[in-house]
């Protein structure tokens, strides 16, 4: 494994302008990330902690109209590309005392621009599936004709013949019986495990670098959600794959995540080697630890009794709190640490060889 | 293995809905549509002029059988007030609407296909824009908007169509806007907005021809019922097609004149064509709406 990143990401703000609420969402505050290649990054939190968001801004599909996307995201096969250059052009901020109030922006310009940063890179050399395969499927069409369309888009193979032969290959390396047959068939005749293969059939067919699964196996029954994840697995190590997986399942990151960066409140709280991070009881993060807990387990049952949940909400991204975000939930914060938790952010501070963690019960 | 298991299982399940009833009337559907294909493969090849069969010449005056009514002296739906052999000027009729319609229909899809596409797709202006125009075009009364072009131009036929394509396109566009406006809430156009589908090929390929096909061809068989409509009223009131060259609208005016005679059937036979046409082509398009829209919903 190279330690070359094939994808950075850098210091990267997604904002949502809320004109009922006169304010923004900071659904991405501040996230750093990279992806070396051929591995897999597992990133995970709970809902609304910013892990789909901060892919979708990488791509350019944040399409909420007041949406605004800063930072550096650069994606690097050999030459390499910032994804959302010149973005910042097409949009004003209307600032008072410091603060912002508002924002004007040229929609049409940023749209344009974004196309052209990302043309040739999204669906040709990063590939995105999603969940809720059914939904992320033309009904119309048959799922062999849009893995051709993805083939004759992506690849070097332009007539219709070879573009079909490709497709059958593809639907047999995701592992659908028959694909000879399967290939005439529209989504709503396939079952939600078949059609989430076919999704990634889809995506693969072009040869992408690096493969994003923004909850793959969400939606998905529990049985085939261990199937899919075996696929995924399969791929991975058969095609030698780089692979950013978004999941609030941990099972799932465990399984599949050389990597893991854990998200809340819009920032990545902790990051390192999967093994290191997903262990219960190894030190690291707070949040991290309390996610751990309420993973339903024999163990925990039996030690707990109940099935620990972290206590409070999601944290509001709109009235960011001083300080830690995780502060009001944490269970191990103590008076030794608890002035510097309630004034100052922590930085994502390196704890053990490619481990960071953001609090302060590991920083001087 | 377990995997094959499954899924053969799935697909039994899946063709075992088929219930005897289903695959019955789903028989009864095709034979209907063979039917209704064979009926328009005919009419279409005597509108294009490809079939010339006719029963009688159509100019041919036979004074001594005026006003007949059906089978009567061997003529099969009578004769009109100069004697003129009524079935061969019905199907000569058709000519006069059908390509006329044709092109009312192609004026009206292609520019409300276009229209409700870019309002729905791009939104903002562009949607306000096609709505305004909707509103505006269908505050006016259309037969007056034919009529002042007529005035303005000459009473042609084609004049006529144009109007009445031009004024449809903005229903189209309607109807389009609002599909469109529903695609785009699903997932599928923004996953292959990630795949890298190019946006043309969004609009045209997944979201014109693959999810809008069948509305639009719903839309051109109401076209074709609303064409002959205008045609024959128009032609009714002298400013469609001309005589001697026949059209059911002319002819029913000139069966008119008879009918206080007691001569019912010169202008009935017209009308009755004019009545079996509009509501076959409604059956037609909601025969169509059955097929596409209601299989994708059950």
């Amino acid at each position: 494994m190279s330690s070359q990143p094939i994808l950075r990401i850098e210091d990267l703000r997604t904002y949502f302008h809320s004109r009922v609420k006169q304010a923004f969402v900071r659904s991405v505050d501040g996230v750093d990330l990279e992806v070396a290649q051929g591995e897999t990054l597992g990133v995970v939190g709970e809902s609304g902690s910013g892990k789909s968001v901060t892919m979708l801004s990488a791509m350019g599909l944040v399409s909420a109209q007041p949406g605004i996307v800063t930072g550096r995201v650069v994606f690097d096969d050999g030459t390499p590309r910032e994804l959302l250059e010149g973005l910042g052009r097409h949009v004003a901020l209307e600032r008072r005392d410091g603060r912002i109030m508002g924002v004007e922006k040229d929609e049409r310009g940023w749209r344009a621009q974004a196309e052209r940063n990302l043309t040739g890179v999204r669906g040709r050399r990063i590939a995105m599936i999603f969940q809720n395969p059914k939904a992320a499927m033309n009904p119309f069409e048959t799922i062999g004709r849009q893995i051709a369309e993805t083939v004759r888009l992506h690849t070097g193979v332009k007539t219709a013949h070879e573009a079909r032969e490709r497709a059958i290959h593809w639907l047999g390396e995701v592992r659908i019986d028959s694909p000879r047959l399967r290939y005439d068939n529209h989504p709503h005749g396939l079952s939600g495990g078949m059609c989430q293969r076919a999704m990634i059939a889809m995506a693969l067919a072009a040869e992408p670098r690096l493969l994003i699964a923004d909850e793959p196996t969400t939606g998905l029954d529990a049985t085939i959600q261990a199937r899919i994840v075996d696929l995924l697995a399969e791929l991975r190590e058969r095609l030698g794959m780089t692979m950013v997986l978004i999941s609030h399942d941990i099972g799932v990151i465990v399984r599949l995540s050389d990597r893991v960066a854990v998200m809340y409140g819009g920032r990545v709280m902790e990051s390192g080697p999967a093994a290191e991070v997903l262990t219960e009881g190894g030190g690291g993060h707070p949040y991290t630890q309390a996610l751990l807990a309420s993973i339903p387990q024999e163990r925990n049952l039996r030690e707990k009794g109940r099935l620990p949940a972290i206590e409070g909400e999601v944290l509001d991204t709109i009235n960011v709190p001083r300080g830690c975000r995780f502060r009001e939930r944490c269970q191990r914060i103590h008076d030794s640490v608890r002035a510097r938790c309630e004034e100052h952010e922590p930085e994502l501070a390196e704890v053990s060889p490619g481990r960071r963690v953001r609090c302060w019960l590991y920083q001087a | 293995m377990t995997t094959r298991y499954s899924q053969a299982q799935e697909r039994v399940s899946e063709y075992s809905q088929l219930s005897a009833w289903s695959t019955a009337r789903r028989a009864d559907r095709w034979r209907v549509l063979y039917g209704a294909a064979v009926a328009v493969l005919v009419l279409v090849s005597y509108a294009l002029g490809a079939l010339h069969w006719l029963p009688r010449d159509p100019e041919a005056m036979d004074l001594q059988a005026m006003l007949l009514g059906p089978i009567e002296q061997g003529y099969l739906l009578g004769t009109d007030f100069m004697g003129r052999d009524i079935l061969t000027r019905l199907i000569l009729g058709i000519q006069a609407y059908f390509l006329p319609g044709l092109l009312s229909i192609a004026i009206a899809l292609t520019l409300g296909a276009l229209l409700g596409v870019l309002a729905g797709y791009r939104g903002g202006r562009a949607e306000m824009g096609v709505t305004y125009l909707s509103n505006l075009v269908d505050s006016m009364p259309r037969l007056v908007l034919m009529l002042l072009v007529i005035a303005a131009f000459k009473p042609g036929i084609y004049t006529i169509m144009a109007v009445v394509g031009l004024t449809t396109a903005p229903t189209v566009a309607t109807l389009v806007k609002g599909k469109v406006l529903m695609l785009k809430a699903r997932n599928f156009i923004e996953s292959a907005v990630a795949l890298g589908v190019p946006p043309r090929a969004i609009v045209f390929r997944h979201i014109l021809w693959y999810n809008c096909r069948t509305l639009l061809l719903i839309q051109a068989t109401l076209g074709m019922a609303e064409a002959v409509l205008i045609e024959t009223s128009l032609s009714y009131l002298g400013f469609g097609v001309q005589e001697p060259t026949p059209s059911w609208g002319n002819m029913v005016q000139a069966g008119a004149n008879y009918l206080l005679q007691g001569n019912l059937w010169v202008s009935s036979a017209p009308a009755l064509a004019i009545l079996a046409t509009v509501l076959g082509f409604h059956l037609l398009g909601d025969g169509l709406n059955n097929m596409f829209e209601g299989g994708q919903r059950r």
